[in-house]
């Protein structure tokens, strides 16, 4: 029963210690009490706050991180397509120095009628066995190209037309065991036969025992023969194999032309080889 | 309908030879797919398959060669007929199919050379030149480093085969002609 009427007293207690309180607020009596609650509440509002800053923080951090993953996404993205850019300019400058380099070549020898190729064989156009030495290049009879045409590059004698077809040409490496060129070295002007080997390092043979031949030695084609024009580089010899009791000396080259990366090539299609006559009797 | 596959999967694998192959060489030498290929046939499907398999590759490697036409057909149907000899005998055995390779790389390269030869002497005798062929310096310097590598990679390649014949045995693809 008294329970019950302080129960309905509750609303007017309150609204009476409200106005008591502003009362004593009014009167000045507050800041004692206040400032025992603050002393209390100051580090637990520090606390929250701190608390809700990290929170703050947390959340800021995973928008950041978001944003960042983002914007690392699209730097990544930027950097994959200028890697490709520049992986494209720099093919496009390894061609213009290889055209450049081909042109100063034709340059240097004005009395060829030079027609450039680009070698096919790197897509399409080496040959399949171990035991040839071939390469298949893009243009044929339409651009000019007819069979035992010398091919070079500015670094020197690559080999000759062995097959035309109408759009592309089969060349012959110097380095096959079928191919051969009369040649002469550099300083003695000793002359001999460079012939391919099987394992693609070609020998200068049939040089003369009286000649000296040294490593070192720079070897041209000397024109004789009449397949190949005079003067071009055809390599170094790296070796020389002399044998008293032989006729001649044998000498190894190493190719100026490195024939396992051939990009591009010159043909010279002015060049007329004397075409080799068939044995009397046929 | 089945020979069309045939005639692709080796037109693919002569490209690749002719193409990347060559770029890959160990020892001075490439591997040589296309005898992989007809060799593994042959093994597994004897010699009739292993000759119409070397034929449709020989043509193909033909065409993509400097060597005289037949120079890479006619040892290539000989080496898969040859193979087919040894069908299911060979493949029982690791050793067994690393020799039968190696000796199949050995047998073709020498008979390419023969064709090379032959065909060589032909164009020499009408047109006063030809192809040469240096017998011993190839055999030193070419065709053992060229069958050890091949020998090498006989084991993923018949593997692949092995795959290959299980899936058209059933669908009852590549028995083709003869």
């Amino acid at each position: 029963m008294r329970r019950e009427r302080l129960r309905r007293l509750i609303p007017f207690l309150l609204v009476a210690a409200v106005i008591a309180g502003l009362i004593v607020q009014r009167a000045g009596l507050w800041q004692p009490i206040e400032g025992l609650l603050s002393r209390a509440a100051v580090p637990l509002q520090k606390g929250i706050s701190q608390f809700v800053a990290q929170v703050e923080g947390l959340t800021q951090t995973a928008r950041d991180l978001r944003e960042l993953r983002q914007r690392n996404e699209e730097l990544e993205a930027e950097n994959a397509r200028l890697l490709l850019e520049i992986v494209r300019l720099r093919e496009i400058e390894v061609e213009a120095a290889l055209q450049r380099d081909l042109l100063n070549f034709a340059q240097s020898h004005p009395s060829f009628d030079i027609q450039g190729a680009h070698i096919v064989g790197v897509v399409i156009g080496r040959d399949p066995s171990n035991l040839q030495r071939y390469v298949t290049l893009d243009v044929g009879r339409k651009a000019g190209v007819a069979r035992n045409m010398p091919v070079v590059t500015n670094r020197g004698l690559v080999g000759r037309i062995s097959e035309v077809g109408d759009s592309w040409s089969r060349v012959l490496l110097i380095t096959d065991v079928s191919s051969s060129v009369n040649a002469v070295t550099s300083s003695s002007r000793a002359t001999g036969l460079v012939q391919g080997r099987p394992d693609g390092l070609p020998v200068m043979r049939d040089i003369p025992q009286g000649d000296t031949v040294s490593v070192g030695d720079t070897v041209f084609t000397s024109g004789l023969g009449g397949n190949f024009p005079r003067q071009i580089l055809i390599g170094q010899i790296t070796a020389v194999e002399r044998n008293d009791t032989d006729l001649y000396q044998t000498a190894i080259v190493q190719p100026t032309v490195d024939f396992n990366h051939l990009e591009m090539v010159l043909i010279i299609t002015d060049f007329e080889p004397i075409e080799d006559e068939p044995p009397k009797g046929e | 309908m089945t020979i069309y596959l045939v005639i692709a999967l080796l037109a693919v694998v002569g490209l690749v030879q002719a193409t990347l192959v060559p770029l890959v060489a160990v020892w001075g030498v490439f591997p040589d797919l296309p005898l992989l290929l007809v060799v593994s046939w042959g093994l597994l499907r004897g010699s009739r398959q292993g000759l119409l398999w070397g034929f449709v590759a020989g043509i193909i490697v033909d065409l993509f060669s400097g060597a005289p036409f037949g120079a890479a057909t006619l040892p290539l149907m000989a080496v898969g007929f040859m193979a087919g000899l040894g069908e299911t005998i060979v493949f029982r055995n690791v050793l067994l199919l690393l020799l039968a390779m190696f000796l199949a790389t050995v047998v073709y390269d020498l008979l390419f050379l023969f064709m090379v030869q032959i065909s060589g002497d032909l164009l020499i005798m009408k047109e006063g030149t030809g192809h040469t062929v240096e017998w011993s310096g190839s055999l030193a310097r070419v065709i053992g480093s060229s069958a050890v590598l091949n020998a090498l990679l006989a084991l993923p390649i018949s593997g692949g085969m092995r795959v290959l014949d299980r899936r058209f045995r059933h669908q009852g693809v590549g028995r083709v002609g003869l």
